[in-house]
């Protein structure tokens, strides 16, 4: 059951290491050159990859998200779209990882272009992953398509705004907080963290590496002992329901 | 180790004496961040890596060239754009793929053109940002990324 499972988190490393088991019984000669091949990139990125996972870490603990995201609004102007850039590119996760915490910047009144900058360059510039593509490509590469790529970003900012208007963008109204029945946690953006476990384990529990709600009646109190873990979570992946 | 690889890890040491010596915990925690994203991504990495073996094995630097070569960019940077919309690999696996087919005599223009699109259109994520943003910030968002992640491709071409 387990070995299923592993196999089924590795569905490419599976499917190649089967070719290659195949490989070295039908053709050895073109199964040892494919390892020899293979042998240089391995070695490169054994020595690249440790580093910038750590670093990737080490930004992620110090840099202070929080004050970056005070930093901008609706009229915070160029100062605002910096900030915007500083937030995507030190950020750690993939693009859909962005959506909840930029969804909760437009309700605290970032604007349309400045989101979009956010997701763009969590999306392409990651300090880390430049390093990372330097190694592979070469410098000249990674910086001509990084000076390229902040110029797009910035003409895509702009021409979003002319699209899309605020009220395009759909809102969850309040909760009111007579109607509240409980927890909903998006799965999808949940990290596994466990800060809400830590936080108020009587409501929260962490399996298979995604936060699970206990289920339970609510009373105002256990209400207002929510809002702060609600307002805590990472990846804006709690909310009330 | 090259001189860029060897500074990045003097680098990324001092950084991470300096988180040391300013909060322990902090930093322990980070590292178990780190190696946890590691945990998630090496399955991945290596099977790309050991893929990397069999195309330069098996496909024959000449057809590199004449599909993904000069001769043939248009088209071709269209597929790879098109390719990398619909794919969900982190880009960290993506450098040595798209470094390896560079190398191999594959033009910069669809290499680019992979590249930024892999990252900033997402057809797979799209009914997830429809649902936080709508459907026309995300229809409109994916164009124009598309659009640009080639005319970056271009631009790549004439400068390199």
């Amino acid at each position: 059951m387990k070995i299923i499972e592993i196999f089924k988190k590795n569905k490419l490393l599976t499917a190649v290491s089967l070719a290659y088991v195949i490989l070295f019984i039908a053709i050895p000669d073109k199964a040892y050159l494919s390892v020899k091949n293979s042998m240089y990139y391995i070695i490169e990125m054994l020595q690249i990859m440790p580093v910038i996972f750590i670093l990737t870490s080490i930004i992620e603990a110090w840099v202070p998200k929080e004050v970056i995201m005070k930093g901008f609004g609706e009229k915070a102007g160029i100062k605002g779209s910096v900030f915007s850039f500083l937030l995507g590119s030190f950020s750690a996760g993939p693009i859909y990882a962005a959506f909840p915490i930029c969804k909760m910047l437009l309700k605290k009144g970032a604007s349309i272009a400045n989101v979009v900058i956010i997701l763009s360059a969590w999306a392409v510039i990651k300090v880390p992953m430049l390093a990372n593509e330097a190694k592979f490509l070469g410098v000249q590469f990674m910086g001509a398509r990084w000076i390229l790529t902040v110029i797009a970003i910035i003409i895509i900012a702009y021409l979003m705004t002319i699209f899309v208007k605020k009220k395009d963008i759909p809102v969850q109204d309040e909760q009111d907080i007579g109607k509240v029945t409980g927890i909903d946690i998006k799965e999808q953006y949940c990290i596994g963290c466990g800060l809400c476990e830590k936080l108020l384990p009587r409501h929260f529990e962490v399996i298979d590496k995604k936060a699970k709600w206990k289920e339970s009646i609510l009373n105002d109190v256990q209400i207002d002992e929510l809002k702060p873990v609600i307002a805590k979570c990472p990846v804006k992946a709690i909310g009330f329901k | 180790m090259d001189i860029f690889t060897a500074s990045l890890w003097g680098i990324t040491g001092a950084a991470f004496i300096a988180s040391l010596v300013k909060d322990k915990q902090k930093t322990f925690n980070s590292m178990k961040m780190a190696k946890g994203m590691m945990k998630n991504m090496v399955g991945q990495i290596i099977g790309i890596l050991l893929l990397i073996g069999l195309i330069l094995t098996f496909i024959p630097p000449e057809v590199i060239k004449s599909t993904l070569g000069e001769s043939n960019t248009f088209i071709s940077t269209i597929v790879s754009a098109l390719a990398g919309s619909i794919t969900l690999i982190p880009a960290f696996v993506a450098f040595p793929l798209v470094g390896s087919l560079v190398d191999a005599g594959a033009s910069i223009i669809p290499a680019v053109a992979f590249l930024t699109t892999l990252t900033m259109v997402g057809l797979v994520t799209f009914p997830l940002e429809k649902r936080e943003f709508g459907l026309k910030f995300a229809t409109i968002r994916n164009i124009f990324s598309f659009v640009f992640a080639i005319m970056i491709a271009l631009a790549m071409g004439v400068i390199m």
